[in-house]
């Protein structure tokens, strides 16, 4: 009996120290009744304004303008109660879910402010522009790509929301509602005789749409990718896949660089015919690690940017160049071919010279008349084997250092070979 | 008193000797002597393969010369033998002892394996017989276990060939399902292989009777930028060569990081670009230091 009675104690007690922690977490500053957004307001003026706005975030309308700013003191920027990349969590928690395959880049960073006023906005959700409007804001070179398109898929003209979600996707990558091809074939009908006739006649249902359509448009017919492979181009899919009525349709004839080679036969042999090869191009997934088969938005039908088709696999490589003091503008460019060949070469590196001092002085032509001595009479004092050459003192890539040199110019690059000068 | 410092003393032991087994202890790489020129006082250029016989032969792929070069190792110390220039072979990049003492060299242009003798006479090429389809095999490297048996790196298939001394199809083990690229592997005496991926900075492993490769270790990109050889000591530590990064990471026999030697640089001692490695029983680590065209040998030091 007696510890049913603490049992009950403690339950009240328990009651009252909630109750109590819930209104002073409502009221923790102990506004006046009349006072709550009226307080703010009184000095505010300007916002009086903005809450005539169509769409008002609900906390502003309730006056609860203490539910994000402290009023006295706060530890962040515009006095707001938690830092500005986590405030809008404390209500809105659930944004993303856990499972995301995709998160827009706004929404992870926790700027939310990007898209969203956090007081009252024109436009329904708070928006700060209208639909593809705001996407265009940042995405411009799609706004570019489909004001420039002969075909713009119609979606995209009425907003961005037909195919993706604004802020998370747990179906598929790029914040896709679904993965593609369902994604699509939610609208292109895939079962019908007109899209059998288009493809050929291929079970490309499953297939993925976007390796050869330009989702958001093109001046491509078919609403292809601005660079066709020629055999797509002539709807001649059975020069590298078996017959449409083949149960294996979509299987390509010959493996790896071998199906290629039978139209490319000229670059495979010239490729073959240096000392040294990309060891990519030979691989299994061969010229298809760099290419894409069938169309692409870049030139040669590289599968994204050149600087992003290189570190794909040489990430090591433009980490470097990031994190130089000096930038070396070919790699900034994305022009990763100006010093190398893709393919194959006889000098190591993949380099596309004779030497370094040649390949170097083809964009830097001051070396030709002022520099320390270089060349192949020149020995390298490190190393007797080697010569002077650009990159003896420089690291093409870049390093912590100003002119990506090795070590610090003042005090220990020079004396490298100079040693009796070192202190 | 006595009983407590004796108790003390036999629990270090055998903490030690745990230790020890484990592999654990650190360990690092003393320079030892390098290799420069060849036997006519030709300077070696951008060398990308070593082999060492077990014994006191040393063979070395002179890549950028094309040839290949033979050396004996004694007391420390190098001494050029012979250098032969093939026609077959214009680039060799990877080469092996078999134990017969034979040399197996990869050709980097042709990408066939050569098999010649110690004198550099060309026995023939090694000719993978009833490989099973995909037909076409790209070797990117090549091990030769204790036995003759040849491990080719199959890149164009996917896959790890096992063939035997004659080059007889025995099995083949097919690259995991995600990896970046598999530049060199490694055999241990247990017939195990070791997978060097060379973007991810990973080592994927299959034991002997495992059909799939499974991941070895972390991705240690932290601590390589891009490994392109691997080699296994007989305590079954790993070695890795960090062609970018210009240094070795050692792992141990768990597959844990166990250090970072050497670092990039032209000196003795320091490597730039190094290629493929190769770690004899008695502990020496054989090094094609390809940007420093010259081979560099390190003690191992416990």
């Amino acid at each position: 009996m007696r510890s049913l009675r603490k049992i009950v104690l403690l339950l009240v007690g328990l009651a009252v120290l909630t109750g109590g922690s819930l209104a002073l977490s409502q009221d923790q500053f102990r506004l006046k009744p009349d006072a709550k957004g009226k307080a703010c307001l009184a000095c505010h003026v300007a916002f009086q304004e903005r809450m005539k706005l169509p769409f008002v975030h609900t906390p502003v309308k309730k006056g609860a303008c203490a539910d994000c700013h402290n009023p006295h003191t706060s530890s962040h920027g515009k006095l707001l109660e938690e830092e500005p990349n986590k405030i809008c969590l404390k209500c809105h928690d659930g944004i993303v879910s856990g499972k995301a395959k995709s998160i827009h880049k706004a929404v992870g960073d926790g700027n939310c402010v990007k898209c969203h006023d956090p007081h009252a906005a024109k436009y329904r959700n708070n928006l700060l522009l209208d639909g593809k409007t705001l996407c265009f804001s940042c995405h411009k070179a799609i706004e570019e790509s489909v004001k420039g398109s002969k075909f713009r898929h119609k979606p995209v003209e009425s907003g961005c929301l037909g195919c993706h979600n604004p802020h998370a996707s747990e179906g598929a990558d790029a914040l896709l509602k679904t993965g593609v091809p369902s994604l699509c074939t939610g609208c292109h009908k895939a079962d019908g005789p007109s899209f059998a006739k288009r493809h050929m006649g291929y079970p490309v249902a499953k297939a993925r749409c976007t390796s050869c359509h330009d989702p958001h448009g093109s001046s491509q017919p078919g609403m292809l990718w601005a660079n066709v492979h020629s055999p797509v181009e002539k709807k001649m899919c059975n020069q590298c896949h078996l017959e449409s009525s083949s149960p294996e349709a979509l299987k390509v004839k010959r493996p790896g660089y071998e199906l290629c080679r039978g139209c490319h036969a000229t670059m495979v042999n010239e490729t073959f015919g240096k000392k040294r090869i990309h060891w990519a191009v030979v691989d299994k997934t061969s010229c298809q690690n760099c290419h894409a088969p069938h169309a692409a938005r870049q030139a040669a039908l590289l599968r994204d940017s050149m600087k992003n088709v290189c570190n794909s696999c040489h990430q090591d490589t433009l980490r470097r160049q990031e994190a130089s003091v000096t930038k070396h503008k070919p790699i900034q460019g994305g022009e990763c071919t100006k010093c190398h060949r893709p393919h194959s070469s006889d000098l190591g590196s993949l380099l596309d010279n004779t030497s370094v001092v040649n390949l170097c002085g083809s964009c830097h032509d001051w070396l030709r008349h002022s520099t320390h001595p270089i060349g192949d009479n020149v020995v390298d004092q490190r190393n007797r084997n080697l010569s002077l050459d650009c990159l003896s003192c420089h690291r093409s890539h870049g390093t912590e250092f100003k002119g990506f040199t090795y070590f610090n110019p003042k005090m220990d690059l020079c004396v490298q070979c100079h040693v009796t000068f070192k202190r | 008193m006595r009983n407590i410092l004796r108790l003390a003393v036999l629990l270090s032991a055998v903490l030690c000797l745990a230790h020890a087994a484990s592999g654990a202890e650190a360990v690092k790489l003393r320079p030892m002597t390098s290799a420069y020129m060849d036997n006519i006082g030709n300077p070696l250029k951008e060398p990308e393969g070593v082999a060492f016989d077990g014994k006191s032969l040393l063979a070395v792929a002179d890549t950028g010369n094309g040839k290949i070069l033979l050396y004996t190792f004694r007391d420390e110390r190098l001494a050029p033998q012979a250098s032969f220039a093939l026609p077959q072979l214009t680039y060799p990049v990877r080469m092996q002892f078999d134990p017969k003492g034979e040399i197996l060299v990869l050709d980097g242009k042709t990408r066939r394996i050569s098999r010649l003798t110690n004198s550099g006479e060309f026995r023939g090429y090694v000719e993978p017989a009833e490989v099973p389809t995909p037909g076409t095999v790209i070797p990117r490297s090549f091990k030769v276990d204790g036995k003759g048996n040849i491990y080719l790196l199959d890149i164009f298939s996917g896959r790890v060939l096992v063939l035997d001394p004659a080059g007889k199809f025995q099995r083949e083990v097919p690259f995991p399902r995600k990896y970046g690229f598999f530049s060199d592997l490694a055999v241990d005496e247990n017939e195990s292989v070791f997978l060097v991926d060379s973007v991810g900075a990973q080592v994927f492993a299959a034991r002997r009777n495992e059909k799939e490769f499974k991941p070895y270790s972390e991705s240690l990109r932290e601590d390589l930028d891009f490994p392109v050889a691997i080699a296994v000591d007989r305590r079954g530590r790993l070695y890795l060569s960090d062609q970018d990064g210009g240094g070795i990471v050692i792992l141990g026999p768990d597959g844990s990081f166990r250090g970072r030697q050497s670092a990039f640089g032209w000196k003795e001692g320091f490597l730039r670009y190094p290629s493929a490695l190769h770690v004899s029983d008695g502990g020496i680590l054989f090094i094609a230091d390809r940007g420093n065209s010259r081979v560099q040998l390190f003690a191992i030091v416990q």
